[in-house]
């Protein structure tokens, strides 16, 4: 059932995407990107009503394997989405966020086999856990996004300093509106990232009676948290623009890097299954 | 057309008059209201229109020859003779939307004509020298600028270098809000992207020259603020947009200087607009990051390429606007069958009520109240049935633009020449035509 909902939601990203995606060809019609808007925002509501009939048919296990923390993540960032649309109108970013929240989205529509343990031990059901995975996924979903800002401002500084005002200059937004709400979003996940990682090392305490364990997911999301503190440390001392951008994008390859590899070890998730989400912080 | 009455336009504007010819003729304000009341109070003139504006000063008349509107022109400067163009009925029709459209511009596609067209309609009806048919045609000439801005590409890109300038540093900046511009150098084109620059919302604006006579001259003039030139650094550390325009040989922004006020700036954006030749910023500048700097060359290049845009775009343009001036000329012509409709049906119904009131006296008392109605009913009814079908005619034919069948007719019946509509005390007809017969007089 849940899965039926989730596809109809699917539907409608990809009404979304359309939408915006045909905004930005013809950026003169400015109503596509409301419909768009519109679109995404019914999208998130029937996602939510997916993921709410997920957790009453699986009890909630279902966010601890990798699909349904996709389809957690996703629908995260287009939550993310909706709320930096209604802060900045941009409409020209739903153009690049909404097709990876889309193409993330995907695999989960088609891969159901279940990924995740039947039953989870009884230590980690703690509301603690789920404030975990909540702030985990939306950080990373924040970074995706601050990583996509990012790509859009190095596409714009080309047509800018190439003195090439092609397609891409009059459609992408100013300089400085993709700097600020690349630092903007990178601030915000930092903070929302923090929070998973105390909630995390306090879950680590309840299950291994040890807030730190020289584990590798620990580690590498501890060397996370820091390249995002000393990002948000470093606007302060002239990092704009270019190399910010570059370093946004660097930094979510190390995310996704970590979520890759721990996953693919056999490791990192079964000798803990259940402690942290698949998806990973 | 089918009246003695027809629009005249005489005009100069940048393509046949030089500055010197153009400022002398050009007014506004008062003068321009004054000039008009004085036009239109001239025999043979219905309704006035001026046009001044720096390229163009046009004058339109309504009326029964474009000697009058000649007379405008010369009796402000003799010099204006042998500068002035001259066009009437549908080819002064075609000048004023193609104006409007702005593809008379000196820069075609730039948006400010209309608005100046739009501000001449105003002064006009103000002074009570337009009427219904400067009116209308004003609003057709609104309706088709507005077609040609949205239907074509013609107002897309940038159409000056200071223009280019702008969209630059909206590109790099957004909106700019509590930041500063600073021009380095008096020169006239700094100056004028400094006013742009303005107009998106910088609320600072700096002037530094060598010498500071100039520099002081130049910022009264945009009301800017004037800085010692010794300064420059400090300057550089607190604006965001630079205007380089000095006379000097050299680099006046080197790339040394550039990286010590990138550091000072601790990394804020930068952008250096250079409108000298030969050079005053290193074109190396802006291989810092941060740091965007464009020559004159960069953005003319843009110039030349909303140009070249632009005159494809101006094919379509023109499309459109042969298209409206051959709607307008319809419509009136339909306009102008309409006094004939109403003048007959006027002279038919006025036979019918003399004949029913004559046959009614004639049947003294024999006849109750009802009965004479039926009376006044019957003739009513035979002048309907009767005009019907030569009304229908002659509304399809106006349609079509033949305007043979309307005068025909009117001579067939014998109304409508010498007969003045306007001397009737009240509207007739059941068509719109008597609201504004005086149009087609």
């Amino acid at each position: 059932m849940s899965l039926l909902v989730l596809r109809f939601a699917a539907f409608f990203y990809a009404g979304a995407v359309t939408a915006y995606v045909l905004y930005f060809a013809r950026p003169r019609h400015q109503a596509l990107a409301t419909v768009g808007q519109w679109l995404l925002a019914v999208a998130f509501l029937v996602q939510a009503a997916a993921i709410g009939l997920g957790c009453k048919e699986y009890g909630g296990a279902e966010f601890f394997g990798l699909r349904g923390g996709l389809v957690f993540m996703t629908w995260l960032a287009a939550g993310a989405s909706l709320v930096v649309q209604r802060l900045y109108r941009i409409p020209a970013v739903g153009a690049f966020v909404t097709p990876l929240i889309l193409v993330v989205l995907l695999p989960t529509l088609f891969l159901v086999k279940p990924d995740f343990p039947e039953v989870l031990p009884d230590a980690v059901r703690r509301p603690m856990l789920t404030v975990h995975i909540v702030t985990a996924l939306l950080g990373v979903a924040l970074f995706a996004m601050a990583s996509l800002v990012a790509v859009m401002y190095l596409l714009q500084e080309r047509e800018v300093k190439g003195k090439r005002f092609g397609a891409l200059f009059s459609r992408l937004p100013s300089l400085n509106a993709l700097d600020q709400l690349n630092q903007r979003l990178v601030r915000v996940g930092f903070v929302v990232y923090t929070v998973a990682l105390l909630t995390g090392s306090g879950m680590a305490k309840v299950v291994w009676k040890s807030a730190w364990q020289w584990d590798p997911q620990q580690v590498s999301s501890l060397v996370i948290w820091m390249l995002y503190a000393a990002m948000v440390q470093l606007r302060h001392t002239g990092w704009h623009g270019r190399r910010f951008a570059l370093l946004t994008i660097a930094a979510f390859g190390l995310v996704l890097g970590s979520m890759v590899t721990l996953n693919v070890l056999p490791a990192g998730f079964t000798r803990h299954a259940g402690d942290f989400s698949g998806a990973r912080k | 057309m089918n009246s003695g009455r027809d629009l005249h336009l005489v005009g100069l504007s940048h393509k046949s008059a030089p500055v010197a010819v153009r400022e002398k003729v050009a007014l506004g304000g008062d003068d321009l209201k004054e000039a008009l009341t004085g036009l239109a109070a001239r025999p043979g003139v219905g309704e006035v229109m001026v046009v001044s504006t720096c390229n163009r000063v046009e004058c339109y008349v309504y009326g029964e020859s474009l000697e009058e509107a000649r007379h405008f022109f010369l009796s402000r400067t003799g010099e204006a003779e042998g500068h002035l163009y001259e066009r009437s009925g549908r080819e002064a029709v075609r000048h004023l939307f193609r104006v409007a459209a702005s593809l008379d511009s000196m820069v075609v596609g730039e948006p400010q004509i209309l608005g100046q067209v739009k501000e001449a309609y105003g002064m006009a009806a103000s002074a009570e020298t337009a009427g219904t048919f400067v009116s209308r045609l004003c609003n057709r000439a609104f309706a088709t600028a507005k077609r040609v801005r949205s239907e074509t590409e013609i107002a897309r890109g940038a159409g000056s270098v200071s223009q280019v300038a702008v969209e630059l540093v909206e590109k790099i900046f957004g909106n700019l809000e509590n930041r500063a511009v600073l021009l380095v150098g008096a020169g006239k084109m700094g100056a004028l992207s400094a006013k742009a620059l303005r107009e998106l919302g910088a609320d600072r604006i700096l002037v530094t020259n060598r010498s500071p006579e100039r520099a002081a001259a130049l910022a009264a003039e945009i009301g800017a603020a004037a800085e010692p030139w010794d300064t420059l650094n400090s300057l550089l550390t607190l604006a965001d947009v630079v205007i380089v325009s000095t006379g000097a040989p050299t680099y006046v922004i080197t790339r040394e200087l550039a990286a010590q006020v990138m550091k000072a700036r601790r990394g804020r954006s930068i952008c250096f607009i250079d409108l000298a030749v030969p050079r005053n910023v290193d074109p190396a500048c802006g291989e810092q990051d941060n740091v965007y700097a464009y020559d004159i060359d960069d953005l003319q290049r843009v110039v030349s390429q909303t140009h070249a845009a632009r005159a494809e775009e101006a094919i379509r343009a023109e499309a459109i606007v042969e298209a409206e001036v051959m709607a307008f000329a319809q419509e009136r012509e339909t306009r102008a069958a309409l006094p004939v409709l109403a003048e007959l049906r006027r002279h038919a119904e006025q036979i019918a009520r003399a004949e029913a009131e004559r046959t009614l006296a004639h049947l003294g008392g024999k006849l109750d109240e009802k009965g004479r109605k039926s009376v006044e009913a019957m003739a009513h009814a035979i002048v309907n049935k009767l005009l019907h079908g030569p009304t229908a005619r002659l509304k399809e034919a106006a349609a079509s633009g033949d305007s043979d069948l309307p005068g025909a007719a009117a001579e067939l019946f014998g109304v409508g020449e010498n007969e003045n509509p306007r001397a009737r005390s009240r509207p007739e007809s059941d068509s719109g035509a008597a609201a504004h017969p005086e149009s087609h007089r």
